[in-house]
């Protein structure tokens, strides 16, 4: 299978501090990939260095084979990379649906024209949002709440909103930072089987978790940092079982 | 709060509500004339100046203090290219457009990027620079003297010279301009003014590129404050510099906040109702600043989010 | 006279007012770190302390240093009054920072409308402080009231030091200003301080102010002016550094008397406000960098 994403020995010191130490693997196109590791094992930095919220110090980061180390989030966006926030980061005054809306943006075009004289184009790609907004929020079980503002939502439907909103760019890769933070054991198992479904769908997922049983539940392929280094790689099932991540986990 | 299954249709009734009161206040105008025609004309040129304002400020989350530069470049270009060169209005506010624009382009690439107070600073430092070249460019501009002689609004050979034709040509403007500020808010640009708005890094990560749209709202804003700009001179007859001033920002806040930022009525109905309020208390002519500062302060404290704010939540309690 | 004595001489002034722009950018700097507000009616307290004095001595016929006493008591309690009718209110309902912005401009705008109402729009001077020749010194004169300036705002910028370091209350401020929830659980009444960072701002600005007059001239509109000057000053000094801030307002002053001699008068604030777009643009954290 064609990896969709590579992470070429990603490095990326603070000062003195190697956050991110020389860590190399590749996420296939199909299936959910998990970065998992203790608390500062790194895995928010690296997350930052996949989504281009900084480039690394050193390495490369390749999406579809292309090098994409130094780009800016919205231009990863543009070529199939979106990411949502381990705090969630909604569009507070907008309605949930509205929010969804917004995710089309890569999807749709026009500007200023398209706006004031609405050719028939510009409706029937309105039409089109429109349709896609609501079936999006239907996937993650939204549609009650589509026309709430998003800043009354309880956390957990919030954190599905900002997942629904970045499927609606039709990434072709999709990274969740700890999507299970904050959420309870429901909202939780919904989350999973949402994330299950997008990856059905053919949506390569990448996610960084603390959450070890949903990490077993969804992942088909599990990456363990510790002291910003990869200590080892495999299904779920192998990575439990490594004397090397028994001992980062209770040592 | 907001009902949870409200469907958006149901929420617009005290928001059209407020349309009427302004369609009611200038409908009064238009039938009477005289001293009021006048008050409301100048209102409306504000509510153009406003909602360019608005755009940039409600649906952009943005800040400029020194929107009065582009209605400075957009009157001084009318008045020279009517006066001196004989230009028709049309064309003089065209070009006026097409500086402010330029302006806009050059100054809005560094500023833009600035945020927080450096950007509130930046722009009104913008504003006063302005200000200080009409000032001082007296082989154009005439200095402190001003331009006079400015000929009324007009296309071919219709001219707006009676009160009730400029307000007339006026209240069409507004309508038009109301019309595109409700297109623009419901379109895909809107949405992504929106996400500025609401979180640049999200925006960012949607692929939304975070930069160009805050200089696209800029510009929409210049160019309307550079129509504005035009309007007033024509409608006067003459510009001088004071008309461009820190006075013409403060009023223009008071007018957004009073309306309800961010809403498409609000910049109309606020720029209405800050002008005809001095009017009920002829006595206060001398203080109306000191008023307008006061209730912007108050505004901000106990209701910023305004009339057609006010409008917005009474629709939606409503609703449930 | 020749032209480097001219030169010479348009420096020095230079420095004297620029020493002005520092005590009004410092102002800036004391509000700023005790809450983290830029206050955009620092201009009225500088117009405030030359008119307040004007007044009290035209009016009251007060003498000089009463006035100028007056003047900066009754700034004080402006000061007092803008942070408890305006910024408090705002703080504690967690206005948006361009809502606090627009609110301490809107707050500039009613101080200098009351001073129009209750004054009137004419420019006013006061005298000099001391009424003797200029100083001749290798062929350049020296204004005395530059003198006084000069002198003045180094001895209020040495005791400003002083209340820092070395007062109950100064310690307190700064200790605020470093971290406020840190100073709250050591008892420290961290919204009293606010108040006084907003009383002690005005003084300061009404000292500007009343040193300033002299030279030139106030009216009710010039606090916008004077608060850009010291808001240039702040950012060329990195902003919320109060010495840093003293030190830009010397080289704003030094590069306005440049502009004054190659362009003219005229085009006094428009140097003055491109060099602040020109630090926005280019150095926005200033020659020292910014403390946030």
């Amino acid at each position: 299978m064609n990896a969709i994403l590579e992470v070429k020995n990603a490095t990326r010191r603070f000062g003195g501090l190697v956050a991110v130490d020389d860590v190399s693997f590749t996420v296939p196109s199909k299936g959910v990939t998990a970065v998992i590791g203790p608390n500062g094992a790194g895995k928010t930095t690296l997350f930052n260095i996949i989504a281009g919220t900084f480039p690394p110090s050193e390495g490369a980061i390749l999406l579809g084979g292309a090098d994409v180390t130094a780009l800016k989030p919205e231009a990863k966006a543009a070529r199939g990379l979106v990411r949502t926030f381990q705090l969630v980061k909604l569009f507070q005054d907008l309605t949930a649906i509205e929010n969804v809306k917004v995710g089309f943006h890569l999807k749709t075009r026009g500007g200023l024209f398209a706006a004031l004289v609405q050719p028939a184009w510009a409706r029937n790609a309105e039409k089109d949002v429109e349709d896609g907004a609501a079936a999006l929020l239907d996937l993650v079980g939204l549609s009650k709440v589509a026309f709430s503002p998003a800043a009354v939502l309880p956390y957990g439907q919030q954190r599905l909103l900002e997942i629904a909103r970045a499927l609606a760019a039709r990434p072709q890769i999709l990274l969740l930072d700890e999507p299970a933070a904050g959420l309870n054991a429901e909202e939780s198992e919904r989350l999973a089987k949402t994330i299950r479904r997008i990856a059905a769908d053919g949506t390569a997922v990448l996610l960084i978790e603390h959450d070890m049983k949903l990490v077993m539940d969804i992942a088909d392929e599990v990456v363990v940092l510790d002291y910003g280094r990869k200590i080892a790689q495999g299904s779920p099932d192998a990575v439990k079982k490594d004397p090397a991540v028994i001992a980062a986990y209770l040592g | 709060m907001v009902s949870e299954q409200a469907s958006p249709r149901s929420r617009h009734f005290a928001s059209a509500g407020i349309w009427v009161l302004a369609a009611l206040i200038v409908g009064y105008a238009l039938v009477f004339g005289g001293y009021i025609a006048t008050i409301v004309a100048f209102a409306l040129i504000y509510g153009v100046f406003v909602s360019g304002l608005n755009i940039f400020m409600g649906l952009t989350a943005q800040v400029s203090f020194g929107q009065s530069a582009f209605a400075a470049i957009g009157g001084y270009t009318s008045a020279v290219l009517t006066t001196t060169y004989e230009w028709a209005p049309l064309p003089g506010m065209l070009a006026g457009i097409v500086f402010a624009l330029l302006f806009a382009l050059v100054i809005g690439f560094p500023t833009l990027r600035l945020k927080g107070h450096y950007l509130a600073m930046a722009t009104l430092a913008i504003g006063l620079i302005t200000y200080e070249i009409a000032v001082e460019w007296e082989s154009v501009t005439q200095g402190y003297m001003g331009i006079s002689g400015i000929p009324p609004l007009g296309i071919g050979p219709f001219e707006a010279i009676s009160d009730r034709q400029i307000l007339a040509t006026l209240s069409v403007i507004v309508v038009i301009v109301a019309f595109a500020v409700t297109r623009i808010r419901k379109s895909r640009l809107g949405r992504a003014f929106a996400a500025v708005a609401g979180s640049e890094e999200a925006a960012g990560a949607l692929g939304i590129n975070v930069a160009r749209y805050k200089l696209t709202s800029f510009l929409l804003a210049a160019g309307l404050a550079s129509i504005a700009g035009s309007l007033f001179v024509h409608v006067v007859g003459y510009v001088s510099p004071e008309v461009f001033g820190m006075h013409m920002v403060v009023l223009a806040f008071t007018m957004v906040y009073i309306g309800g930022l961010g809403t498409v009525a609000g910049p109309v109905i606020g720029a209405l109702i800050v002008s005809l309020l001095p009017e009920l208390f002829r006595g206060m002519r001398d203080s109306q600043d000191l008023a307008y500062g006061i209730t912007l302060i108050l505004i901000l404290i106990y209701a910023p989010k305004g009339l057609a704010g006010l409008a917005q939540s009474f629709d939606a309690r409503r609703g449930k | 006279m020749d032209n480097m004595h001219l030169v010479l001489q348009s420096l020095i002034s230079g420095i004297s007012i620029g020493c002005v722009y520092g005590l009004i950018g410092i102002g800036f700097c004391v509000i700023y770190n005790a809450s983290g507000i830029v206050n955009f009616a620092q201009g009225a307290f500088v117009m405030l302390g030359g008119m307040v004095t004007y007044v009290l001595i035209e009016r009251f016929q007060m003498p000089y240093v009463v006035a100028a006493l007056g003047a900066i008591v009754v700034t004080g309690f402006v000061g007092a009054c803008v942070e408890r009718l305006v910024v408090r209110p705002l703080w504690n309902r967690s206005a948006p920072m361009f809502v606090m912005i627009l609110a301490t401009l809107a707050a500039q705008i009613v101080i200098e409308r009351l001073t129009y109402i209750l004054v009137d729009d004419q420019p006013k001077t006061l005298p000099a402080f001391s009424d003797l020749p200029p100083i001749m010194l290798g062929g350049v004169a020296i204004n005395f009231q530059s003198l006084w300036i000069m002198a003045g705002s180094v001895l209020i910028v040495v005791a400003l030091g002083l209340f820092f370091k070395t007062t109950r209350t100064g310690k307190a401020m700064r200790a605020v200003s470093i971290n406020a929830e840190a100073a709250a659980l050591q008892g420290i009444p961290v919204s009293l301080m606010l108040t006084l960072a907003f009383v002690l701002s005005a003084m300061l600005g009404a000292l500007a102010g009343i040193l300033l007059t002299p030279t030139q001239y106030t009216a009710f509109n010039m606090g916008v002016p004077f608060a850009i000057s010291g808001f240039i000053a702040a950012i060329i000094g990195g902003f919320g550094r109060p010495l840093g801030a003293f030190l830009g307002g010397i080289a704003l002053g030094l590069i306005q008397a440049m502009a004054i001699l190659g362009l003219g008068a005229g085009f006094k604030n428009v140097a003055a406000l491109s060099l602040l777009l020109l630090f926005l643009f280019v150095r926005p954290s200033g020659l020292l960098g910014s403390t946030r």
